[in-house]
Order: structure tokens, then C-alpha cells, then sequence
């Protein structure tokens, strides 16, 4: 066990400097900062050639690259070039942002999908399952931007309900989770739905039924509570593009988390801002991966030798 | 309550109503963009300034009215198609050939291409998908190839996860034990025993995965990093129009209607598929 | 105010339960929202050119003169100057009893520290110092008085001085607390305070009551960054922002319709053209620019797309701009001319145009299709390309990568031709990157060296008509800036620039 823990572990590692390389070198190929810094006014080529100075960009890639590294193992992920902030500052303020929206989306999309999933899985072949699948897939088909400029419009303009944009009170967190849901009701309603029936085929809760327990003691206190561990680990790993989605949600919504941060550095060319949000970003999509291999590995050992 | 055993009429009635609704909607949307050249000969691409945001249903020359330049709505929802399912079907197909490729090699000889494919999906999926799309379409320009490529690259490993997982659980399996004892090359077995084996998952997967990238396009528009905008595409007007919403709710209403009607369409089918090819949901998507 | 503090001290639920969601954090009587489309990083003057940093910046700080809604430029921290030595020397008057909001006085020494600080190596670092690099050193003459040495003469000099970089900061401020810590606490002398700041999300100021323009009639000023129009509209529909910066045409009408908001629509620097590619494709011959020229019908892109909220130019600037020639008058549309023209010159029907824009604009996406539409018409077959900003900025226009034309959109906020016209026409420079013309390059630089108004005005309108005679560019239009303005606010009258100065505002 303790061999497969550290194989994983190296994985890791591995997987976060291909991330922290791959993401170094490609912003580097997409533009020049300093450019980007002066905009549109009369530089020459020697302000230019100042500023990628102190800025420290005209000393080879590999030093650039080996500097950040070297930072990120004292949790130095250098400053803005946008500034001087510090980049993990501005991480420190994005990241909890992104992580209670995430969380947000995450439970809205549960409190929607398991009564849903379950009651589809009861109902099964008839119509409320048909009408449950079906809704549940309209959600998947809509770009999320323009869900989310509707409801802005509808809530926000039209009822005068909710903040359009922003993270201030509980209330500016319901349109963002709410769109983001959505979009993830689709898959876990049928993922409720699935592992229902397989429970609900199983010996022991035919057993329980015909002791006479009422059913809905029996949905929900054994088959559901049986049927929450797939559920728990898809979530985990849903985790991974639920903040790859979120980028084009924290846009609309003006969300100050992790994709507006990166978003705004990609425009900017502001290389130590995006080389640290994409890091810690990836760092939390690895670790979350890693604990439900492990966790996986530790309920079923056939895993361990794949 | 009807619980795991269920009629198996009306299972067979609630299938066929995915796959009637789907096919209906996938296929009459994808039928009006396969003959909207004989539809709409100009493309959709006819402009007149003076007539600019005519409201649905007031004018007979443009049903759907028209939008902020004087096009006719109509033409390029029906037009605009042929950008969104040529990007979602080009880009699937691409993926799933490399993907495929790839898993089986993986999956069957193990070793290297099998430690490297693992790898490099660790990678790509710890990477965000819409970060890295806007950093590749900056270095590389934005274009309807480049938009493809990029999906195929950051797709392809789905299908070659997929594959390979099945052609794991296939390797050792009776059939293929006995077909390499009785001297099957290793090419024949990949692709006479193994593949029509995976084939079932696989189309799964492409559906949804059209369907996907048929949204993605439509995201990458709203992020600035479309195709050229004279070309009608779904994606595009919709984020074009997203600034008329509140004065002319048509000219990204329909489209959007379109979008959804078509990816609706494809998500049942493939949701039906599902049921029909791969009952224990090793597609969970 | 207060009131406010005492719903939020009353916590959410109580202020959820008195009033509709939205309204728990609007703002105070006393407060003006405003939205910026992106956060500077710094507040530190040298280190930025962007505009939403002008925004906040010219009320934390005063140039040595400054620059009011009708960009006439007025006495600032100097109240009086003098040009000495053949122009090499320009003395300045300081006002008195001026003190920072951090309590230290304002004097010569303020400003030399300023200077010294811009010109030299922490200058360096940043995009500023560019623009002052005409000045050879400030000198004290006494407390009150200071010399500006030049190192070559820069007619716009003055108004450089009221902008951006040029900012008065103090002297003790910075030594104590560092360059760093400054960049995030800014103080200056301005008719605001700095209060906080959240990076991505807002930055407050509060009114400075000793401001020697007088105090402020609000008590604060708070930014919020939305980048998104949609976002920053639907904001302002929703009463909690005051200033919507960031318009696109399209929401144009949707902001009139209001009824609590007004468009505010006003003439401002902007000029926008189709620059042409000289050295390629059907571009490359000058009477093909020409019949593009006159192919494009922009009285109707201005009134279909801009809904009248610009003017048709003739040349790559506004009415504004130092440099503005009146006689030269746009050419006129006329398509079957321009198509005769196109005939003549051998273009083959159907030869491709490529237009290469930024993406992200919104408003000119629009334009480019309704150009792209008048190229259709005359038998050419038009694409156009968006590209994302630092791209088409940073490699496609320098390296010469575009297509026969692409979108140029000048904001010029010298309000002079000079700042425009040598970027875009002398040999060498970044936004030129097909022209090398001997006696567009000797104008230009002759211009440069001449202080007479009347003399640089001249070669600056021969300028501008050399430029439309050789075709170069395809004039556009001058576009409005669009604000939109919750009708609360009074005394409102925004300058075109976006470098608000709320001194004077009050809000009901």
C-alpha cells in the first residue's frame, strides 16, 4: 500500500511540473509583456529592452523557468507584473473566491440531482422518469454564458431579485451556482439514478421491503446512503472541470476568483500571475485526484495493480 | 412503486421516446443545414443597413426578423449550422481517431505508450480546459482549423482512456487468448476482435462529445476567439447578440434555440445510446 | 452613510428582510459607484498608461497643470509658467499652502523628487518614462519655483504635464513606506483620499475637505472592476453602480430607454480606420486604396451601427486634435465610381480582403461586417479576422502579418496629431510596419523641432493631406465615448477622456 501511495505521490509531482513547464513556456511563446505594459504609446526599443529588464525577462527560459520553481517551493510565486503585487496575495483572495463558488455549485447541484436521481430510479420507465432525463439534459444544452445573461436579465433587471454581478452577501452567490449547477444536474441526476437502481436491485433491500419498512425509510437510509459512494468519488473528480468551466461563469458574473485572475493574466501577458493561478489550480485538481485514487485503492485493492 | 424490475414494454416505449425525440430534433436541424445552400443561396450573408432589427413576425421576407446589419435571422440560424456541427463533427472524428489509435496501441502492448498516454491525460486533465484554449488560440491565431485541432488535442484522450480501459478488460479475455494461440497477428486482433468490442462506448462518447463542441465553440466566441463573424455560426451570433438581449431579444434568441434544439437532440440520442450499447456505464460522462 | 453602517452592523438577515436583496450594500447618499473595465494593479503614477487608471488617478493626484471636460488645458499644482532660454527652459510657479493627503507639504522639492523618480532607474521599469524623455532635468530655484531643462524641445509637453506619469507624489511618503507599498497606498494631493483597496475588485476614495480646488461635494468614491459590458450595464440598470464605463453601441438604447439612467454621448479623441496594407496584395496600389475609400459607405455604418454617436473623418483624427485640418473634407461614397476605379486598376472580381481586428471589440465587430459588406458589393470577396488584443498588437501589426487591412483604433490622449501621426506614418515605428516614405518621414520629424503653434499646425494638416492623397488608411470615423450615468448623479459633466474629477458632483 505504502508503494502505491508513493507511486501516486511521484505521479503527482510529475503531472505539477509538466503543468508548471508546459504553462511557462507557452505564455512566453504568445507575447511580449513589456509590449503589453506600454500600450499604445511612443516607446522605443530601448524602453522595451528597460522594462523586460526589470521585469527580468532577457535572461534565458530555463533561468526564468528554474526561478519559479525554486519560488514555488518557498510559496513564492513572484509579483504582477501588472503592479508588483505579490502573486500569491492575489491568489489568497481569488482562491476562496473560486473554492466557495465551486462548493456552492457543487451543493445546489446535489440538493437538485439526488431527490431528482432517486425519484426517477423509483419511478423508472414511467413518465416522471422521462420527464426527469429529459429536463435534466435541457440544462446541458445551452452555452452556460448566455444561461447566465438570461438570468441576470430575468432576476436581476426584470424582478429587481439578485445583484447582477459580484461576490458580496450570500444572495450574489445564487445565479453563478446556480448556473454552474445546472450544467452538472445533467450528469449526476443519471449517476443518482443508476447507482439507485443497482442498489435497489440488490438481496438486502428486497429483504428490507418485505419486512415491511416503508419505503421511503428504505430509499433513503439504505439504498441511497449505499449508493453515495460513486457519487462522493464523481464528484471529486468533477471537481477538475467544474473549474475549468468556471472561467466564462466568474466572467459574467464579475466573480473575483481564480479565472477571472488567470483570464485577466492571459490578456495581460502577466506571466507570474498566470503561471501561479494555472499551478495552484492544477495543484488542487491533482490532490483531489490523488486522494480518491488512494481512497479507491484502500476499498478495492485490484486498483493498485493497474 | 415500481422499482428495479420494470415492465420491460414500457422500458422498450421510454427508450424509443429518447431516441424519437432525439432523432427528431438532431435530425430534422441537421437536414435544414445540409440543404441550406439550396435554401438560402446567399449563405445568410446579404446585408442591408437600412433595414436593421426588424422585429419576428412582421415581415414576411424575414421571418425571424433581422439582426444589428440587416440579415435575415432565418438564413443564418439554418447556415449558421454548418460551422457548429462541421466543428462538432470534425473535431469528434479527430478525436476519436487518434484517441483510438493511441488506447488500443496502450492498451494492448502496455509498456511505454501505455506510461506516456497516462501521463499526458494526468496533465491534460489538470490543466484548464478554457485557460489553455485561449492560450493556444493566442499563439496560433484564432480559425474554424485551429479551433478543431485545438478540440481534437484536448479530446483525444478521453477516447484513448476509454479504449484502453476496454481493451484491458478484453486482452486476457477467452476469445483473444485463443485467436493469438492460433497464430492471429497482433494487427488482426486490434482490429477484428478488440475494436468492434470498444465501438459501442466509443459512439456514446461521440455524441455527447458533438454536442459539447458545439457549445465550446459558441464559448470561445463569447470570449472573443471565434471564426470570422461573416460566416454565420450559432456560437457566434449568440455572443454577437448578447448585447441586444434587452432590445432585440431575436436576433440571439433563435440561435440559441438552435443550439439547443440540436444538442438536445444529439444528448438523448446519446443518452439512448447509452442504455442500448453500454448498460453498466462505463461512459459516465 | 451612517444608516448604511447600521443595516450592515444589523447583518444580513435583518437587512434581507427590509429591503429587496440587491439594495443591502447601494450605495449611501454621499457615494458615487463607478465601474473600470480593468484593475491598473498599481496606483503608483509611473507605472501604468492605462485609462481606468487615469480615472481614479486624477483624483488621488495633480499634474503641475491639468486638464478640464473641455480638455482646455488649465494652471494646476503650477498656477503660472514662463518658456526661458529659446524654450530649453520652462519656469514654473507653485501653488502655496498645498499639502498631501499625508500631512507633508508640496513644494519644489516635491516635484524635482517626482521627476528624478520618473526619469531615473524606478522610471525605468515602467511605461511612463517614455513619454517625458524630451526633459532633461528639474531644477529648484526656490521652495516655490522650479526650471524644467530640456533635452530637446516637446510641443505637448504642457499637456504631457497634466497626464498620467507626471503626477505630483511625495517625497517623504515614498522614502519611508517604499515604492511597493505605495504602489497599493497611493497618496497624493488631489480632491480624494485613498481609502482602500481590493485587488480585481474595488478601489474607495474619500472626499479630501483641503483640496486647494475646493472640497468635494460627496464623501466617496468607490470603483468596481467589471470587465464585462453586459455586466457593467446590468449594474447600472440595477442601481448599483453610477457610471457605466464601458458601453458598447448595441446597449446604446437599452441605456436611454432607462428611465433612472441617461446616455451620455460625447465627442472624445477616439479616431478609428481601416489602415491599408501598402506592400501587399491589391492593397499595394494606390488606386485601389482609393476605390476602397470610396467604397465604403461610413454615413451609413455611423448611423446603422454607431446610431449616429460618431462623425465621419478624413483623416486619422479627431476635431479635437491639435493638427485638425477643417478643409480636408471625407471623400464621398460612391460605389459605382469606386468599382469603375477597382476596374481600372486590373482587380480581378472576387479578390480576397482580409480585415484583421481585435475580437474582443465589440462594437467594431459590427463595423468590420458592415465594412466587409461594402467590399462585397464591389465584386471583392472580404473576410475579416478577429484576433485577441495582445496578438494583433504584439506580433501581427509589428511584424507586418496582416491582411490587406486591419482595425486601428487611436485614442491620442495628447489630443495632438503629432502623437498619432509619427506612430502610425514614420519609417521604423511599431505601427507602421509596410511604409518607408522619405518625405513623410522628414515632415514628421521637422514638426517635432517646432515650437511655433501656427508653423507645427501647418505641417501637421500637410500631414494629414499627404496622408489621405496616397490613401493610406481608410478614415472611419470619430467615435463618441459613451457613458452610461444613473440620473442621480448632478453636475455631472465627464470629460471624453474618462479622467473624471468628482470635485463638483452631488448626488440626490
Amino acid at each position: 500500500m505504502a508503494g502505491f501511495i508513493l507511486k501516486r505521490l511521484l505521479q503527482a509531482i510529475f503531472v505539477i511540473l509538466a503543468v508548471t513547464l508546459i504553462v511557462s513556456f507557452a505564455i512566453r511563446l504568445s507575447g511580449d509583456p513589456a509590449i503589453m505594459l506600454t500600450g499604445a504609446g511612443s516607446v522605443t526599443e530601448k524602453d522595451l529592452e528597460n522594462i523586460r529588464q526589470a521585469l527580468g525577462l532577457n535572461r534565458p527560459f530555463l533561468v526564468q523557468y528554474l526561478e519559479f520553481l525554486s519560488g514555488i517551493a518557498r510559496g513564492d510565486f513572484g509579483r504582477s507584473f501588472m503592479g508588483g503585487t505579490p502573486v500569491s496575495l492575489l491568489i489568497s483572495k481569488a482562491l476562496p473566491s473560486t473554492l466557495l463558488l465551486a462548493f456552492a455549485s457543487l451543493a445546489v447541484s446535489i440538493a437538485i440531482s439526488v431527490p431528482l436521481g432517486v425519484y426517477a430510479a423509483v419511478k423508472r420507465g414511467k413518465w416522471p422518469d422521462q420527464v426527469i432525463r429529459v429536463l435534466s439534459l435541457v440544462g446541458l444544452s445551452f452555452p452556460n454564458f448566455w444561461l447566465a445573461i438570461m438570468m441576470v436579465l430575468f432576476f436581476s433587471i426584470t424582478l429587481g431579485l439578485l445583484p447582477p454581478s459580484g461576490m458580496e452577501g450570500p444572495e450574489s452567490f445564487i445565479m453563478p451556482a446556480l448556473t454552474m449547477a445546472i450544467i452538472l444536474t445533467a450528469t449526476n441526476v443519471r449517476l443518482v439514478r443508476t447507482s439507485m437502481l443497482e442498489t435497489l436491485s440488490q438481496q438486502y433491500i428486497m429483504v428490507a421491503r418485505s419486512k415491511g419498512l416503508r419505503d421511503r425509510v428504505v430509499l433513503y437510509k439504505h439504498a441511497l446512503r449505499n449508493s453515495a459512494i460513486p457519487l462522493v468519488t464523481y464528484i471529486g473528480l468533477q471537481f477538475g472541470s467544474l473549474i475549468g468551466g468556471i472561467v466564462i461563469v466568474e466572467r459574467v458574473f464579475n466573480w473575483p476568483g481564480m479565472g477571472t485572475l488567470a483570464f485577466d493574466a492571459i490578456s495581460a501577458r502577466d506571466y507570474p500571475v498566470l503561471q501561479g493561478s494555472i499551478t495552484v489550480l492544477a495543484l488542487f485538481i491533482v490532490l483531489i485526484n490523488l486522494v480518491v485514487d488512494i481512497a479507491y485503492g484502500l476499498i478495492d485493492p485490484r486498483i493498485r495493480t493497474e | 412503486m415500481a422499482a428495479a424490475q420494470a415492465v420491460p414494454s414500457s422500458r422498450r416505449r421510454f427508450r424509443s421516446m429518447e431516441f424519437v425525440i432525439g432523432l427528431l430534433f438532431a435530425g430534422t436541424m441537421t437536414l435544414a443545414v445540409l440543404f441550406s445552400g439550396f435554401l438560402f443561396p446567399d449563405g445568410g450573408e446579404s446585408m442591408d443597413l437600412m433595414a436593421r432589427l426588424v422585429p419576428p413576425f412582421t415581415d414576411p421576407a424575414h421571418i425571424l426578423g433581422t439582426d444589428p446589419l440587416g440579415r435575415d435571422v432565418l438564413a443564418r440560424v439554418v447556415v449558421g449550422g454548418r460551422i457548429s456541427l462541421m466543428v462538432g463533427v470534425l473535431s469528434v472524428l479527430g478525436a476519436v481517431v487518434v484517441g483510438t489509435l493511441v488506447g488500443l496501441v496502450a492498451g494492448y502492448y502496455r509498456g511505454v505508450a501505455e506510461v506516456f498516454l497516462m501521463r499526458f491525460a494526468d496533465v491534460q486533465l489538470a490543466l484548464p480546459f478554457i485557460l489553455l484554449a485561449i492560450m493556444f488560440l493566442a499563439i496560433l491565431g484564432t480559425g474554424i482549423d485551429k479551433i478543431i485541432f485545438f478540440m481534437i488535442v484536448a479530446q483525444w484522450v478521453q477516447y484513448a482512456r476509454l479504449v484502453r480501459g476496454s481493451v484491458l478488460a478484453l486482452r486476457d479475455r477467452e476469445f483473444i487468448l485463443s485467436a493469438r494461440a492460433i497464430g492471429v497477428g497482433n494487427g488482426r486482433i486490434i482490429f477484428h476482435h478488440i475494436l468492434p468490442n470498444v465501438l459501442g462506448p466509443i459512439v456514446i462518447l461521440m455524441t455527447l462529445n458533438v454536442a459539447t463542441n458545439i457549445l465550446l465553440e459558441s464559448s470561445l466566441t463569447f470570449l472573443g476567439l471565434g471564426v470570422d463573424p461573416l460566416i454565420p455560426s450559432w456560437g457566434g451570433m449568440l455572443a454577437d447578440g448578447r448585447t441586444y438581449l434587452q432590445s432585440a431579444w431575436w436576433v440571439s434568441v433563435f440561435p440559441g434555440l438552435a443550439i439547443m434544439v440540436t444538442v438536445l437532440g444529439l444528448n438523448l440520442l446519446g443518452d439512448w445510446l447509452r442504455d442500448l450499447l453500454d448498460p453498466l456505464g462505463q461512459t459516465n460522462k | 452613510m451612517r444608516i448604511s453602517r447600521t443595516f450592515k452592523a444589523l447583518g444580513l438577515a435583518a437587512a434581507v428582510a427590509l429591503a429587496p436583496l440587491m439594495a443591502s450594500s447601494a450605495q449611501a447618499a454621499g457615494t458615487v459607484t463607478v465601474a473600470l473595465a480593468i484593475d491598473a494593479g498599481s496606483w503608483d503614477p509611473i507605472d501604468t498608461f492605462i485609462v481606468d487608471w487615469a480615472s481614479v488617478g486624477n483624483n488621488i493626484y495633480d499634474g503641475l497643470t491639468s486638464r478640464g471636460p473641455d480638455m482646455k488645458l488649465k494652471p494646476g499644482l503650477a498656477t503660472s509658467w514662463e518658456f526661458l532660454d529659446d524654450n530649453a527652459r520652462i519656469r514654473f510657479k507653485l501653488r502655496e499652502n498645498v499639502k498631501f493627503h499625508n500631512g507633508e507639504p508640496f513644494n519644489a522639492a516635491a516635484v524635482k523628487f517626482t521627476f528624478d523618480r520618473l526619469l531615473g532607474e524606478e522610471g525605468k521599469k515602467g511605461p511612463q518614462q517614455s513619454n517625458y524623455n524630451a526633459i532633461d532635468r528639474v531644477e529648484v530655484v526656490d521652495d516655490n519655483t522650479v526650471d524644467f531643462v530640456m533635452k530637446q524641445p516637446d510641443p505637448v509637453l504642457l499637456t504631457k504635464l497634466a497626464g498620467y506619469g507626471a503626477m505630483i507624489v511625495p517625497p517623504q511618503y515614498i522614502k519611508e513606506k517604499g515604492d511597493e507599498y505605495f504602489n497599493t497606498h497611493p497618496v497624493g494631493t488631489g480632491p480624494f483620499k485613498f481609502v482602500s483597496y481590493d485587488p480585481k475588485v474595488n478601489i474607495t476614495l474619500e472626499a479630501n475637505a483641503d483640496h486647494w480646488g475646493g472640497a468635494p461635494k460627496i464623501d466617496k468614491v468607490v470603483y468596481r472592476m467589471i470587465a464585462e459590458a453586459n455586466t457593467q450595464v446590468a449594474e447600472l440598470q440595477a442601481g448599483r453602480i453610477d457610471i457605466a464605463t464601458l458601453v458598447p453601441f448595441g446597449l446604446a438604447p437599452t441605456i436611454e430607454k432607462a428611465q433612472n439612467l441617461s446616455l451620455v454621448s460625447i465627442t472624445g479623441p477616439t479616431a478609428v480606420a481601416l489602415r491599408l496594407n501598402t506592400k501587399n496584395g491589391i492593397t499595394k496600389d494606390v488606386n485601389v486604396r482609393k476605390a476602397l475609400i470610396m467604397g465604403v459607405d461610413r454615413d451609413a455604418i455611423i448611423k446603422a451601427v454607431l446610431l449616429g454617436h460618431a462623425k465621419p473623418i478624413a483623416s486619422f483624427q479627431s476635431e479635437l486634435s491639435f493638427g485638425y485640418d477643417p478643409s480636408l473634407k471625407p471623400v464621398p461614397f460612391d460605389l459605382a465610381k469606386a468599382k469603375q476605379m477597382l476596374q481600372q486598376a486590373g482587380v480581378q472580381p472576387g479578390a480576397p480582403l482580409k480585415i484583421d481586428f481585435r475580437g474582443n471589440d465589440a462594437t467594431f465587430r459590427e463595423v468590420a461586417q458592415a465594412a466587409a459588406g461594402f467590399f462585397q458589393a464591389l465584386g471583392l470577396k472580404p473576410t475579416v479576422q478577429p484576433y485577441e488584443s495582445p496578438v494583433l498588437l504584439n506580433d501581427i501589426i509589428p511584424n507586418g502579418k496582416t491582411g490587406e487591412a486591419w482595425h486601428n483604433s487611436w485614442g491620442g490622449w495628447t489630443f495632438d496629431y503629432d502623437n498619432t501621426a509619427y506612430l502610425m506614418y514614420h519609417s521604423g515605428e511599431k505601427w507602421n510596419p509596410y511604409d518607408n516614405d522619405p518625405k513623410l518621414n522628414a515632415l514628421l520629424e521637422k514638426q517635432r523641432t517646432v515650437y511655433d503653434v501656427k508653423e507645427r499646425e501647418k505641417i501637421l494638416q500637410e500631414v494629414g493631406r499627404y496622408v489621405a492623397d496616397q490613401a493610406m488608411e481608410i478614415p472611419l470615423y470619430n467615435q463618441n465615448t459613451l457613458y452610461g450615468v444613473n440620473k442621480r448623479l448632478k453636475n455631472f459633466d465627464p470629460p471624453s477622456d474618462r479622467r473624471f474629477r468628482f470635485t463638483d458632483v452631488t448626488v440626490e
